[in-house]
């Protein structure tokens, strides 16, 4: 796979890598999925609320919408196997072929480099979010050194993707209850009920609430955050959440004296390449490809 | 200028017109026999009767004539009215003998049988040695789920709608003369071959009394039937006016059997007894593949610790899940909003150059 400039240089701003293409068309189908299915259920869920029937009638009403929220329910669960896979196919290139090449093909190695991977969950996380609260409850002006992923998008990762289990099996469930009530009693039907249509308000509250306030309503980023679309974070989202993997990038790419203040002012050198754009690589940086 | 004979004449005719117009009863009222629309016709037409209770008497002759008891004339419900004025009619017996013609035993009509099979149905008012029931008052009589109701027709031509298909009627008109028997018969055939009401209107009306919390309690009925339906995707899919869901009665009464002859659940007859529960589901319109498994269990039923335990506290932990992962998180949110609004503020400020040695 070609590989991306870790560090793009546009008229003077610089952009950090994050997300592939791939990854961004995986993000785009599971948000345009989650939209449809949550204005597709929330009516039913809430189906004597004044804005249920209206916004089901959107969708066809009770005839047409159930279609579409099981079409978009398929489309989800296509994208999950499609992702299992993708996971799958990344330890193998990114992680394990790499060991194999340098002869440290172990299960030892195989297990440290999952467990250090960007996305998993660290101790870091902890500390981070320690600080983070010394931080806004005004304790100290030092805002945590953030990651390549933070703990909150590690949290809009896997809360998701334990989402998805439970949204995919559970509405599978209610969808195929002839074909489950052969092997399981049917009482699994009222827990499947009970589980989609909670955790379904949990994962909309969640990301409209949450995910929406972090990516695109915040102050830094306000009106939309377009990481999502590009692939590339702006200068300053990197060093208000990510300061420790900026200084990273920044040491390894040899920006060292332009490096911003955690604070955002300006280094000990101004970049003076206005106009051009400039694409710079790190070859030592954890990558997810 | 007219002249004065002729002034007379047109004054004289117009008199008689108006005369005319006045005295002519239209031809809808010409099926009203007792003439009790000179006066039911109005629609302030009201009294505040002995108990207080205000009573409206207008009769929408338009909307009686579309309604399933066209034909019945008002003496064939009210027979104790004889003469007009008349005295505050009795209460309207639903099993009298009207003057219709049964088509089929070609004898008087009435509902009577209805009131048999009531009387050996989970609805009855007597238990079985004809003592009557604890709580008797509570068990419906007709017009607790019975109003007058409306032909429903639908047309088959093509493709099934609502309504009545004019290409069917020119079939009818080949044989029968009367356009007001075929529109009749077209609207009782029709109406009878799909249910009356919507699933809604069933779910409200058996709710009157299943979901009263002190009926409930009373008659030990274990659940509010019609709000734990409601809960289900057939009482959502009913809310939101569905016409293909399941209703009360479409897995209460066993297939073949009316209404009236439900049975309670204890009754091994019962389609809801425990050994036939497992064919409701499978019934060849809703779904054909199910297993008696589907059926058996609470199908609808309050997520609470008295009638669900395991359900209820399933719930709590979502319930719980939720509020611990999006409290937590909310109050971020909200502190974050505010540090933001204070950028600098610290108790313990870091200065630059211990910065630079992290």
């Amino acid at each position: 796979m070609k590989k991306r400039p870790d560090i793009k240089i546009k008229n003077g701003k610089k952009y950090f890598f994050k997300f592939t293409p791939l990854q961004r068309a995986q993000h785009i189908t599971i948000a345009s999925c989650v939209i449809v299915l949550a204005l597709t259920g929330m009516p039913l869920k809430f189906h004597d609320a004044a804005w249920a029937q209206p916004v089901y009638a959107l969708f066809g009403g009770i005839k047409v919408a159930p279609v579409v929220h099981k079409i978009a329910g398929t489309v989800l669960l296509l994208l999950f196997v499609f992702h299992l896979i993708y996971i799958v196919y990344s330890i193998f290139a990114d992680l394990i072929i790499p060991l194999k090449r340098k002869k440290q093909l172990r299960v030892s190695t195989v297990v440290k480099s999952l467990v250090t991977h960007p996305i998993m969950p660290s101790f870091k996380d902890v500390k981070d979010i320690i600080d983070l609260l010394k931080y806004l409850l005004f304790f100290t002006n030092k805002r945590p050194g953030g990651d390549k992923f933070t703990w909150k998008e590690k949290f809009d990762y896997w809360a998701p993707f334990w989402g998805i289990v439970i949204m995919v099996s559970t509405g599978l469930v209610m969808w195929q209850k002839e074909v489950v009530t052969r092997f399981l009693p049917g009482e699994v039907i009222n827990l499947a009920l009970i589980a989609h249509s909670d955790e379904a308000l949990l994962a909309a509250l969640f990301l409209f609430i949450w995910h929406f306030y972090n990516v695109h309503f915040s102050t830094s980023v306000f009106p939309m955050g377009t990481v999502f679309l590009t692939g590339y974070l702006p200068e300053h989202l990197m060093v208000e959440e990510h300061y420790d993997y900026y200084q990273k990038v920044m040491k390894a790419a040899g920006l060292e004296d332009e490096m911003l203040a955690p604070d955002g002012s300006p280094g000990k050198v101004t970049e003076k390449t206005p106009g051009a754009t400039i694409e710079i690589s790190v070859s030592d940086l954890p990558r997810v490809s | 200028m007219i002249f004065k004979p002729m002034r007379k004449f047109v004054l004289s005719a117009g008199m008689l017109f108006l005369a005319l117009i006045f005295i002519m009863p239209g031809s809808s009222e010409a099926a009203d026999i007792g003439n009790c629309l000179m006066c039911h016709k109005y629609p302030g037409l009201s009294r505040v009767d002995e108990k207080g209770e205000f009573r409206l008497l207008f009769v929408n002759e338009s909307i009686f004539n579309n309604s399933v008891h066209a034909k019945v004339k008002c003496e064939g419900c009210h027979p104790d009215i004889k003469k007009i004025p008349h005295e505050p009619a009795k209460k309207v017996d639903c099993l009298t003998q009207c003057h219709i013609i049964e088509p089929a035993s070609e004898k008087k009509f009435s509902h009577k049988d209805v009131a048999t099979y009531l009387a050996g149905s989970v609805h009855a008012k007597t238990e079985k040695d004809g003592q009557p029931k604890k709580y008797s008052e509570d068990i419906p009589t007709c017009k607790n789920c019975h109003d007058n109701p409306l032909y429903r027709p639908l047309s088959f031509f093509k493709r099934v709608r609502p309504g009545i298909s004019e290409a069917a009627l020119g079939r009818c008109r080949v044989c029968h003369k009367s356009d007001e028997f075929i529109y009749r018969f077209y609207n009782h055939v029709t109406t009878r071959l799909h249910k009356i009401r919507n699933p809604r209107n069933i779910a409200e009306t058996c709710g009157r009394c299943h979901d009263n919390p002190e009926i409930v309690a009373r008659h030990d009925l274990g659940t509010r039937a019609v709000f734990s339906y409601g809960e289900t995707f057939h009482g959502k899919a009913a809310y939101f006016l569905s016409e293909r869901i399941p209703d009360c009665l479409d897995c209460h009464v066993k297939p073949g059997e009316s209404v009236h002859q439900m049975l309670t659940y204890k009754n091994p007859n019962s389609i809801t007894h425990i050994n036939n529960k497992g064919r409701i589901c499978g019934n060849m319109d809703c779904h054909p593949k199910a297993t008696p498994q589907m059926a058996n269990y609470k199908v609808h039923t309050e997520f609470n610790r008295e009638q669900s335990p395991f359900e209820y506290y399933f719930q709590v932990f979502f319930i719980t899940l939720t509020g611990g992962t999006l409290l937590p998180l909310m109050g971020i949110m909200f502190l974050d909003l505010f540090r933001r609004l204070f950028p600098n503020a610290a108790l313990k400020r870091s200065r630059k150059s211990d910065e630079e040695k992290t």
